[in-house]
């Protein structure tokens, strides 16, 4: 089967040749209405007892939904004032040629990342990343603190916002030292921790196009074993930027991810406008960004997590229609509002990690205290994620089991949403020197890992 | 129920025609433009509000302000007639910094600003610095609003407030910065004037950033 690009260049020449459409008429008289009419349409009704909904109806109803809202509202390229439209066939033509999996990473470090069903017994592949930004002088250690967890499949390191003590400005000269920096302190820390293959997602020092351009390079960069990601704009919106990025990566020959977080209570509104536009983004990352699996965080416009019950539905129900009705590979992105060494960032870890998992997403964990704080994320979040993961298909649970579950997780954060503690520092919760997490973290997540236990999730070892 | 409480439902609900034509009626019926326009700021501001606690969502905001300005449409002249002016709290020049292509919280702050009695000029996103300082100057504003969503570009708000130093402006125009990892720390580290957590904050703290620089004893940060 042949992997992507799909008719890349006639799909990015309809940025120029597209129709005309203004930023705001393109949100408030073609977006919105049609989000409406779907969502009625198809009878999409969030439940706030079933943050994990168990009807293959709604999964297909989410489906049809956002699959006729992409292909009524199309994409907007903000530069040209163009919008990219698609016709049902080439949509349908570009789902049937998915592969459903890639072999990624290098040598004996390689990994098959591929898509997974609803109720897989197979575990999620599981990307290990912070999502923050680190002092300098921590980005090494904790890249080794990260690619030395057994159950990470992938990394993605944190950003920089210096280098050699310059404060790196995105598309300045400093961009493409840090992001050089970056992935050369990367490709280190990966070999001396002895996984020199593993897939990596790099860089996100580079915001712009140029920073990535400038790190593609085989012998100290970004590798065509590794991958990058394209973001989008809010909502279904691009720009040449990123189509800069979208043309690059598949010249280079890397994998593409397709960064996209619908916002709750944004433009889709509600859980359900955000479950089918969380859908039309995985369209939008097949056929626009050409990627080869979509990457999404779906959160909430106060909070900036994707904890609380309603992001939690929002994706549990968008990637069980995905995965019901494409071999689209999905990676579930976890923004948690708590920050390390706290109780509730595993509760939350692990609430994320089920309510994916089950639904038929990888995962991708996790940033810590709402995305927001300088070296507030450890491995430690991730870990429990991954772990619960697994333990979710070591299990073989159903929705209405894994629901059951994660109701009683969510007992234990979701009063304390929004006034989640900050937690850690990386340097405040591990030893430094060692990469190695303190005592203390230690202990607090075997206490949650048991209490998790308790509360019937068994976990494989 | 009256016209003015039902002009107020339309806003409220979204409906821009119907708020129009119910705004052309008051003005037939010879209602008190002014209280037309009380009637329907307090309408916004209610919706603004309820959008802060999560009773409404964005759609329905931007569909409410849509509708408030459709409806001043026809009390407008009534109002320039009789020489008076709306409520103008201050002029906001607001955009995101350069190398930023993220804007829904920049755009939902400059609606708020704009519903609660400001005039907004929306520089859009990947704004370079000296084009916010260039337009602040020909608007005659008062505020430079600057959002930053990633932690690379935030930078760029540290070079506004630089270039209004070096170009002997620094006092001239409050800097309000905001952002996703912006914190009142780096508004701090910065020498920015004000920083905000969410869009309703922002217009609450800009109000009381203009009452002090007008000199009002009562206001306090």
């Amino acid at each position: 089967m042949p992997a992507p690009p799909y008719k890349m260049w006639e799909i990015l020449e309809r940025a120029r040749t597209g129709p005309f459409c203004e930023d705001e008429a393109f949100t408030m008289e073609r977006f919105m209405p049609k989000m409406q009419e779907v969502i009625s349409k198809y009878g999409i009704k969030y439940d706030p007892a079933t943050p994990i909904p168990s009807e293959n109806k709604l999964a297909d109803a989410v489906w049809q939904a956002g699959l006729e809202f992409f292909l009524a509202v199309g994409v907007l390229s903000v530069d040209t004032h163009r919008i990219l439209t698609f016709d049902e066939g080439e949509l349908r033509e570009a789902l049937y040629l998915i592969p459903g999996e890639y072999l990624v990473g290098l040598g004996k470090d390689a990994r098959v990342l591929k898509r997974r069903q609803v109720e897989d017994a197979e575990p999620p592949f599981v990307i290990f990343s912070p999502d923050i930004s680190c002092d300098e002088e921590l980005f090494l250690p904790m890249c080794v603190a990260y690619l030395r967890e057994p159950l990470a499949d992938g990394f993605c390191a944190p950003i920089l916002e210096e280098s050699m003590g310059l404060k790196i400005k995105a598309k300045s000269p400093t961009e493409l030292a840090g992001s050089m920096e970056h992935v050369m302190s990367l490709r280190e820390a990966a070999k001396l921790v002895g996984r020199p293959g593993v897939f990596l997602v790099a860089a996100g020092t580079a915001e712009s196009d140029v920073g990535q351009i400038s790190i593609s390079n085989s012998q100290w960069g970004v590798r065509t074993s590794d991958s990058r990601l394209v973001g989008g704009l809010t909502e279904l919106k691009i720009d040449n930027a990123l189509l800069n990025k979208v043309a690059h990566y598949q010249q280079f020959g890397c994998f593409t991810g397709s960064l996209t977080g619908p916002i709750y209570g944004g433009y889709a509104g509600r859980a359900e406008g955000t479950a089918v536009l969380q859908v039309a983004y995985h369209l939008m990352g097949l056929m626009v960004h050409q990627a080869h699996y979509q990457m999404n965080f779906p959160f909430h416009i106060h909070h900036t997590s994707g904890t609380t019950r309603e992001l939690l539905w929002v994706s549990s129900a968008s990637h069980q229609a995905v995965a019901r009705n494409s071999k689209i590979i999905s990676v579930s992105n976890g923004f948690l509002n708590a920050g390390p060494a706290t109780e509730m960032v595993l509760y939350e870890a692990a609430a994320h990690a089920l309510a994916s998992t089950v639904s038929g997403a990888n995962l991708w964990e996790a940033a810590p205290a709402r995305n927001k704080h300088k070296n507030r994320a450890t491995p430690m979040e991730a870990r429990m994620a991954a772990e619960v993961g697994h333990a979710c298909s070591h299990m073989n649970l159903s929705r209405e089991e894994a629901n059951a579950l994660l109701l009683k997780i969510l007992a234990r954060y979701e009063d304390r949403i929004a006034d989640a503690p900050l937690g850690s520092e990386f340097q405040e919760c591990y030893e430094v020197r060692t990469s190695l997490p303190s005592q203390e973290y230690r202990e607090l997540y075997q206490r949650v890992r048991e209490e998790l236990a308790d509360l019937g999730l068994e976990f494989p070892y | 129920m009256g016209t003015l409480e039902s002009l107020v439902e339309a806003v409220t609900n979204g409906e821009d025609e119907e708020a129009e034509a119910l705004a052309s009626q008051a003005m037939a019926d010879k209602m008190d433009p002014l209280k037309v326009v009380d009637g329907l700021t307090e309408a916004i501001r209610e919706v603004g509000d309820r959008f802060e606690r999560m009773e409404v969502f964005l759609p329905e905001l931007m569909l409410a302000a849509k509708a408030m300005q459709r409806a001043l449409e026809p009390v407008t002249p009534y109002l320039e007639e009789r020489k008076i002016e709306r409520e103008h709290k201050g002029t906001v020049v607001i955009g995101t910094v350069e190398g930023d292509i993220h804007e829904i919280g920049k755009s939902i702050v400059a609606l708020l600003l704009e519903v609660n009695g400001y005039a907004v000029h929306d520089m859009g996103p990947d704004v370079n610095a000296l084009d916010f300082i260039k337009k602040a100057q020909e608007v005659e504003a008062d505020v430079i609003g600057a959002s930053a969503l990633m932690t690379t570009t935030m930078p760029g708000q540290q070079e506004i407030v630089e270039l209004l130093k070096d170009m002997g402006l620094r006092e001239r125009f409050i800097v309000m910065v905001g952002g996703t990892p912006v914190t009142d720390a780096w508004a701090e580290e910065i020498g920015a004037d004000s920083w905000a957590e969410s869009a309703m904050q922002a217009v609450t703290v800009l109000d009381k950033v203009m009452a002090l620089r007008r000199g009002d004893a009562s206001a306090t940060l």
